[in-house]
């Protein structure tokens, strides 16, 4: 049995160890907001938090997050308003929305490390994180603003 | 409550969340109790995707909304949401003409159904199909609900004003679903529908106002529902085994041995298709999609193999591409006006030519292809999946199952990238025959990455050969196009193809941009179908389909004969720009014809500075502009961008784009220019960073790691300026691409003086063309 | 002449083996049944804990999956394969009959109760420092909560003759200073400690020396660095080419955290080091880092005005050509939304600066490449805190690509050579974490 914790709650699974976390977290516990992509940790799609840090899922083995703390989409926020999901919906940047949880994911770690990030680190960390709808210049405009939110500075947009 | 994370675990699971768990409910016969309900839709805004319940009574005044007793008002969306925001648009424009609050309006994503029509969602169609019909829609309930208040109220109906979910009149007002409650009973004949008089222009409060999508906020939180997202009770999982390719093979042998110690296979399925969609498949069954995945790596499948598509690699597909151009007598030639165009060329002083080619390109969207398939208890069989034409692939469901029309619905969901994919549910009929094989039982497919990449129906490989005729005055006489490639639509949808003015059909698909609307005297275009292609592989539709390549070589073009002639490429387009005979345009959709393709350019010329000295060495704007994506409903784009080249490394840095479009009206503005940015970025993309090649009959490359389209770090800076207009709205999703493959060429030849002249323009063909080409 | 120069030298010969059989032969002790055993205080087995985790005697004794200390944990040697023994109080199979003497006599001189020498991978000739208190602290520990298992320790595979117990006497007479730990009285208390900890019950040199031709350690090379376990344990003396010199300060944090930002994460076989000192009271782990930090010859220093640290860091900015080189464009989609720091000024210890940390700087690749094929479970490096494993994702180039880039472009360092062979040479080494 493979126990962790994962938004708030332990769960204890009978699952293979090499299970890849993503597909625990989606078709065991049923939580989908994390999506696959590509499944060789290129894509950034499967992103959640794992001690808090970002950490692709299609690769990760189950038997590797034994005992941590996950936080998926659905746990970043009991209200879906962390100032990366607010910014998200005042620029309005998912458009077919698939590759964004992954993306907050990431943009919500970045910024708890890299607090007042310039487009040169938001470029850097967000690469990784692939959107084929292409809205990047509308998720770098907010994380900037989710950044200026989290430092309290009041933003020109 | 509505975000209460965690579901029980699988063990322990009875909610199963979602669409899934009503499906299941309703299957098993309301077991829990709750009522039988025809769950038809997808509501986008709800975290579990289900549609609003009309409250009290109900007046709907058409087919496509419903007003409550509460003034809810509730607009079917027949249109595949996949991040155009669709519906909210479309809801958008029936509100405006209704006089609704915008507050109550509400959307629903319908499941197939023959009331509701074609259903299908591409060409950048969408928007301006349903221009006409919401409007008339809306029209009907605002005439209904002032005829109802004016009964009320003893006054003459031209008197009541409706507006923003208020009737009012005579000094009296009423809600909409005041007057609702006391029942309107008003129904439309089409006739009627078609005669309604419509708001004018000026009276459309919501068109233009910058308004939240209603799909946007569950995609911020992860409660959007997508396809690959889908559930039902006692599913079990597939995961397919690929044929070599795509056409010829058949299963002789399969051999599980090996999976057989792996936990929660069940077993494998060899598919056999009537509808020949999906030949030499077989499925792998188990219990969980990760022990399908564990075991089919060790199920043996044998083929018998027809055909030769195993030898064919993409330079026998541009081989045969070129072999059907240099034959004079292949292909069908569209409506150009004269089209004699070999005497002109004949008795010309002066003729240029040049060969343009594109090599294939996979959609890669972000969701890989899946499905879900049931025969629910009433015998229908439901498939779940996202899908962007269901009206083509019914038919091929129903041959497949061997069931008559009627008996197939296809469940809604959103689709994560559609890019036209999913116009080709080809992926839905494996997994429907797989079910059926089961006695009906759930099966839900979800393809791995190069599973999805190996059953793309790809961009296919494509040629365009240009020719210019010019008088001894150095005068434009006569254009000549040829355009070969795999035709998607005859393979898929062959009924769809126009016939050319030779009496040879033509795929409309993969030969829209030939016909341009510059002035060229006398003008020939010809499109020929590659039956090589088509015999090795399924060709798609993708992302603005042949104007994205054929725009590359006719952009690309006019910059040489510009330069041939010695005229600036600016110029010499403006001047080819008459708007006289057939490019003078007609309503209601090309009003102005090719003036408005010229003010667009004229525009981003503009404001990128074209023309204008003083940027570094190597560094150069270039300009391109297109029709979007068809003469019969035009997008005018002008587009712009400068590039700076390194010569020791072939890299382009991409610097700035600006883009100019004219669409008529724009109902969403901040979707419109989403879809122009994400369209032109596909552009880039295309141009630049992608491309794949075919070898033993696929694709060399398998996922992400050989295969780069744009990432954040590639994204350029961009400018959009949307023409302001009360035409008729045209399309935005794909216009945007047009124009980027050509701009990108004429900025790199400005630059560094090399004409690049095949896609992807890859550094180190930029760094061959640099060296080949004389200092 | 002749005649008398030969017996003579038959008669030294025969004294010489009878001597030397006199040195290596060793009485068996009585066995000694639980009633008869002393009984121990909570505080002595407590402090045997502490100690037992000091040495972290669980890793070795304790096979993948098995019962702790039962034993049958394999260590592949370049003279064949041997099991560790079951050390739990089991009688039949484990040290159950063992006294203390017994015991202590196996920690001091490498003998077990029968009289035979025990194999030195078993590593007395460190253990020789510890004090008797400690040893019997220790034994104290064992008897009272290791729960008895039975579980026969399996032979090795060790060839003839090496593995003739009698003939071990040679090579201790040859290489083991027997005796407990004297401390430099020139040297702080804490140093000593830490000198008695990492020479004696930690055993550092046992992974962090080179061994000669006969496995011994070579003193000369004390902590130069070994290859271990397919991992490199990388050289802990001022022979180590880490960015960032390890400082008694750095010591001390990345033994206490299982990480340092500058020079990454304890994984591999050096997460069950970690485990165990993790028990250990700070001034232990302080202790032990001062005694390492002297041996490196490191003093604290500014790591964001190191070079090296601004080189890399500069490096990992994004670099809009990225595709042109395989390993970069791999990095930069897989890699970097998590390995990016933003300045030398605030590096994370949970996003390792791929330039900078030991993996990247080592002559050997191959830690670098166990982390990319198997990435850090949860339960290693930052508590709680994991790194996915791209086996499956990458093929060898892929990784090899990575691996070349990170070395050449943000490490700065001369490439490593035959990389693909590397890689495939230790993924074909399956679950060596």
């Amino acid at each position: 049995m493979i126990e962790f914790t994962i938004n708030g709650r332990k769960v204890s699974l009978d699952v293979a160890p090499d299970t890849p976390l993503l597909w625990v977290i989606r078709d065991e516990i049923g939580l989908t907001g994390t999506k696959f992509g590509c499944g060789v940790g290129m894509c950034g799609a499967c992103t959640v938090h794992v001690g808090g840090h970002p950490t692709r899922g299609c690769i990760t083995p189950v038997q590797d997050v034994a005992g941590a703390e996950i936080i998926t989409i659905e746990g970043l926020d009991p209200n879906g308003d962390h100032p990366v999901q607010v910014a998200w919906r005042e620029l309005q940047v998912p458009q077919c929305g698939y590759c964004q949880s992954g993306q907050i994911m990431t943009a919500a770690a970045m910024l708890r490390d890299i607090p007042n990030p310039t487009d040169e680190d938001i470029d850097a960390v967000m690469t990784g994180n692939l959107c084929r709808c292409m809205t990047y210049n509308r998720i770098r405009a907010a994380v900037r603003q989710a950044a200026a939110a989290m430092r309290g500075a009041v933003t020109n947009g | 409550m509505a975000n209460d994370m965690f579901p029980p675990r699988r063990a322990a699971r009875l909610e199963l969340g979602r669409r899934g768990f009503l499906v299941s409910m309703c299957a098993a016969g309301a077991v829990f109790g709750f009522p039988r309900r025809a769950q038809a839709t997808m509501n986008p805004e709800s975290p579990d995707g289900l549609p609003l319940d009309a409250a009290g009574a109900k007046y709907e005044p058409t087919l496509w909304y419903w007003i409550d007793s509460t003034g809810k008002v509730n607009v079917n969306i027949i249109r595949a949401e996949m991040g155009q925001h669709v519906g909210t648009s479309i809801a958008r424009i029936l509100a405006d003409e209704l006089g609704a609050n915008w507050d109550d309006v509400h959307i629903d994503h319908v499941d197939s159904d023959p009331k509701w029509g074609t259903m299908v969602t591409g060409g950048s169609w969408s928007v301006w199909q349903s221009w006409p019909v919401y409007r008339q829609a809306g029209a009907a309930g605002r005439i209904a609900l002032a005829e109802k208040a004016a009964s009320l109220w003893g006054i003459d109906a031209s008197r009541i004003t409706v507006e923003n979910g208020i009737v009012s009149g005579g000094g009296k007002t009423a809600s909409f679903g005041e007057l609702v409650t006391q029942g309107v009973t008003r129904v439309f004949t089409a006739a009627e529908l078609q005669a309604l008089p419509l708001k004018p222009h000026a009276d459309l409060t919501l068109l233009g106002k910058a308004l939240p999508a209603l799909d946007i906020r569950t995609k911020t939180t992860g409660q959007a529902i997508y396809g690959i997202d889908s559930k039902v009770d006692g599913m079990v999982h597939a995961a397919p085994i690929l044929p070599p390719t795509r056409y010829g093979c058949t299963v002789t042998g399969i051999d599980d041995s090996a999976a057989k110690g792996v936990k929660g296979y069940q077993q494998t399925l060899k598919i056999d298709d009537p509808s020949g969609t999906v030949p030499g498949w077989a499925m792998v069954i188990a219990d969980s999609h990760w022990a399908a995945q564990k075991a089919a790596k060790l199920v043996k499948v044998s083929y018998d193999i027809k055909g030769n598509a195993q030898q064919i690699g993409e330079a026998d597909i541009q081989a045969e591409n070129k072999r059907l151009i240099d034959d004079p007598k292949t292909g069908a030639l569209l409506d150009t006006g004269d089209t004699d165009v070999d005497p002109v060329f004949a008795k010309a002083t002066d003729t240029i030519e040049a060969e343009y080619t594109t090599q294939t390109v996979l959609h890669f969207q972000m969701e890989p292809l899946n499905a879900l398939a049931f025969q629910n208890q009433d015998g229908i069989w439901e498939i779940h999946t996202g899908n962007q034409w269901q009206s083509l692939c019914l038919p091929w469901l129903q041959t497949a199952l061997g069931v008559g029309a009627g008996k197939v619905i296809m469940r809604t969901y959103l689709l994560g990238g559609g890019f036209g994919r999913r116009l080709n549910g080809d992926y839905a009929v494996p997994v429907a025959l797989a079910s059926k094989a089961l006695g009906g039982k759930p099966v839900k497919m979800v393809m791995m990455r190069p599973d999805d990449v190996q059953f793309d129906s790809v961009r296919p490989p494509t040629m365009s050969r240009l020719r210019m005729a010019f008088d001894a005055g150095k005068q434009v006489i006569a254009m000549d196009t040829a355009v070969a490639s795999g035709w998607p639509t005859k393979v898929m949808v062959p009924s769809f193809m126009p016939k050319g003015v030779n009496g040879e059909h033509y795929d409309p698909f993969a030969s829209d941009g030939a016909d341009h609307w510059y002035d060229v005297g006398a003008q020939r275009a010809r499109a020929i179908s590659n039956e090589l292609a088509e015999a090795t592989f399924r060709p798609g539709w993708l992302r603005s389909v042949s104007p994205g390549w054929i725009n590359f070589a006719v952009e690309s073009f006019m910059d040489e004969a510009a330069r041939h002639v010695g005229q600036d490429p600016l110029q010499f387009r403006l001047d080819h720009f008459t708007a006289q005979g057939r490019n003078a345009g007609a309503a209601p959709n090309a009003v102005g014809g090719a003036a408005r393709q010229a003010a667009v350019l004229k525009r981003v010329a503009e404001i990128s500075g074209y023309g204008e000295r003083g940027l570094p060495a190597d560094t150069a704007i270039g300009i391109a502009t297109t029709y979007g994506q068809a003469r019969s409903m035009p997008t005018w784009v002008g587009g712009a961008v400068q590039v700076h080249v390194d010569r020791t490394t072939g890299h382009v840095d991409v610097q700035k784009v600006w883009l100019v479009v004219d669409c008529g009206t724009v109902v969403d503005p901040d979707g419109a220019r989403a879809q122009v940015e994400g369209g032109a970025m596909w552009g880039v993309s295309m141009a630049l960073y992608e491309g794949t090649q075919f070898k033993g009959g696929r694709v060399i490359d398998s996922n992400l790691d050989t295969y780069t389209p744009m990432r954040m770090v590639d994204a350029p800076e961009m400018t959009i300026e949307m023409v302001e207009s009360t035409e008729a709205p045209t399309g935005l999703g794909e216009p945007g691409t047009t124009v980027m493959a050509p701009a990108l060429a004429n900025a790199i030849f400005a630059a560094v003086g090399v004409r690049m002249r095949h896609l992807p323009m890859t550094p180190q063909a930029i760094l061959d063309a640099l060296k080949a080409t004389p200092a | 002449m002749l005649k008398s120069t030969l017996s003579a030298l038959a008669a030294a010969a025969v004294i010489v083996i009878g001597g030397f059989g006199i040195y290596a032969w060793h009485s068996s002790l009585p066995a000694m049944s639980p009633a008869e055993r002393p009984s121990f205080d909570a505080a002595t087995v407590e402090q045997g804990r502490l100690i037992a985790a000091a040495g972290y005697c669980a890793a070795c004794h304790t096979a993948p999956g098995g019962a702790p200390y039962a034993g049958n944990y394999p260590m592949v040697t370049s003279f064949g394969t041997i099991y560790a023994s079951n050390i739990t109080p089991d009688p039949e199979t484990g040290i159950g009959e063992w006294s203390p003497e017994a015991f202590r006599r196996a920690m001091h001189e490498g003998v077990d109760r029968e009289g035979r020498n025990l194999f030195p991978a078993f590593p007395y000739d460190h253990f020789t420092k510890m004090s008797d208190a400690d040893v019997d602290a220790v034994y104290a520990y064992i008897m009272t909560d290791i729960p008895p298992v039975k579980e026969i320790t399996k032979q090795p595979s060790i060839p003839f003759p090496l593995n003739i117990r009698f003939l071990q006497s040679g090579w201790k007479l040859l290489f083991v200073h027997f005796g407990r730990y004297e401390p430099d009285p020139s040297q702080s208390a804490a140093w000593n400690r830490g000198a008695y900890l990492v020479e004696g019950v930690a055993h550092c040199g046992a992974c962090h020396t080179p061994r000669n031709a006969l496995g011994a350690e070579e003193k000369s090379k004390q902590y130069a660095g070994a290859v271990v376990d397919n991992w490199t344990a990388p050289p802990l003396a001022n022979a180590n080419p880490s960015a960032v010199p390890w400082s008694a300060a750095e010591f001390t944090a990345y033994l206490k955290a299982g990480s340092d930002p500058y020079h990454g994460v304890a994984s591999g076989p050096m997460a069950e080091v970690v485990a165990g000192f993790r028990q250990l009271p700070d001034s232990d782990i302080a202790a032990i880092g001062t005694y390492l930090g002297s041996a490196s010859g490191a003093t604290g220093s500014n790591p964001a005005q190191i070079p090296a640290v601004v080189a890399s860091i500069n490096a990992g900015k994004p670099d809009p050509a990225y595709r042109q080189n395989p390993g970069e464009q791999l990095y930069a989609s897989a890699c970097a939304s998590c390995h990016y720091n933003a300045s030398p000024d605030s590096l994370e210890p949970e996003r390792p600066d791929l330039g900078i940390i030991s993996a990247t700087r080592l002559d050997d690749p191959s830690n670098l490449i166990h982390t990319i094929l198997d990435g850090v479970p949860a339960s290693q490096g930052v508590h709680g805190v994991t790194m996915p494993a791209f086996r499956t994702a990458l093929d060898n180039s892929q990784i090899a690509a990575i691996a070349a880039y990170l070395r050449t472009t943000q490490a700065g360092l001369p490439p490593w050579q035959n990389l693909e062979a590397s890689v495939q040479s230790v993924r074909e080494r399956a679950g060596t974490n």
